[in-house]
């Protein structure tokens, strides 16, 4: 079922029934690494948003959004490739106790970095530049927001060289 | 309040995948080539790019000492993603012509001159927007135009990392997804 480590251990589905790209391998398993963090992710912004505060509630409300319009999409570019989409699971465990508004930003940044990691993961476990493309989007998109998150937790420096390492 | 769950949130497999991948990425001389011999190796255009970079920072560190607080770190990612792509060409990487941390020294740049004499014909590098002449880097002359111009370099620099990465093989795809992302993340620092 839904295996925390994006290792490519998914279902498996070599059908070749990719319809934007002929060519390519990959794909699913590629696609559902990245699904299976958003899942996660989104479900960890719940948390973020219950402790955020109300000042940082719109950046946390469009980061969700974000996630939220990420994993439709790929729930439907899984679909696609033939695979059948990775669910949510019921519940996920916090890295560390999130109690106030400091809390959930590391929370939100930690968010950020796992979804950064499922997502370059991605980028390498599939040839198909279509695939590829979209990860890297959403990797890209993720470490923009964890640098956003760095700095408004004051954290220093709020980049790093590898985002997703 | 911990949630008790019966997985964590993206750390465990996450992680891991990033270890393993990075392990596959030292081994960089006895992964395959990816072009014919003939060709030059497509990572030392993005290799020649990083370092511009880190010379584009040094040279506006140098004319805006101001800026360092605000610059070295990012200067700093680039010297990694240069170290980084010189572990991936292996023995095909050239010898590198700047110090790759030497951002502890306040007022000496290796590229950059302190007074910030823009001097020679300068040659626009189409990938990074950096202008550079021989070793030295152009820097605008208002602090905030030398941020745009860091900021402008970054988003070409996160584009043609991005672009590279598309059909790259796996081990370089990872590494240059990575540079890509960190890039765009430095325009939201310099914004």
């Amino acid at each position: 079922m839904t295996a925390p480590a994006p290792t490519p251990t998914g279902p498996g589905t070599p059908t070749a029934t990719p319809s934007p790209t002929p060519s390519g391998t990959g794909q699913v398993p590629a696609l559902q690494a990245g699904l299976a963090a958003e899942h996660a992710v989104i479900w960890g912004y719940g948390v973020v948003g219950a402790h955020a505060g109300d000042a940082l509630l719109p950046q946390v409300r469009d980061a969700d959004d974000a996630h939220r319009t990420l994993r439709d999409d790929t729930v439907a570019l899984v679909a696609r490739y033939g695979g059948t989409p990775v669910a949510t699971e019921p519940e996920y465990a916090l890295p560390f106790p999130v109690t106030d508004r400091g809390s959930a930003l590391r929370l939100a940044v930690h968010l950020e970095e796992g979804a950064a990691a499922a997502w370059r993961y991605a980028v390498a476990a599939t040839d198909d530049v279509a695939v590829r493309r979209a990860a890297l989007v959403a990797l890209s998109d993720a470490a923009v927001r964890a640098t956003r998150w760095r700095l408004a937790l004051h954290t220093s420096p709020a980049t790093v060289p590898f985002p997703g390492d | 309040m911990v949630a008790v769950a019966r997985r964590s949130v993206l750390i465990g497999g996450a992680v891991g995948a990033g270890l393993l991948a990075a392990g596959c990425t030292a081994g960089g001389p006895s992964s395959p080539a990816p072009t014919t011999p003939a060709r030059p190796d497509p990572l030392l255009a993005e290799l020649a790019d990083e370092r511009r970079l880190v010379a584009g920072y040094d040279a506006t560190i140098a004319r805006h000492p101001a800026l360092r607080a605000r610059l070295t770190a990012v200067r700093d990612d680039h010297a990694a993603h240069a170290a980084a792509l010189v572990t991936a060409l292996g023995p095909a990487a050239p010898p590198s012509p700047t110090t790759p941390a030497a951002t502890d020294s306040p007022g000496v740049s290796p590229t950059g001159s302190p007074t910030g004499s823009p001097t020679g014909s300068l040659t626009a590098s189409p990938s990074t927007g950096i202008e550079s002449s021989g070793g030295g880097t152009r820097v605008p002359v208002t602090p905030a135009a030398a941020v745009a111009a860091l900021r402008a370099a970054e988003r070409a620099a996160a584009s043609a990392r991005g672009t590279a990465a598309l059909t790259a093989t796996p081990d370089r795809a990872r590494l240059l997804a990575g540079i890509s992302a960190s890039e765009a993340s430095h325009v939201a620092v310099l914004a």
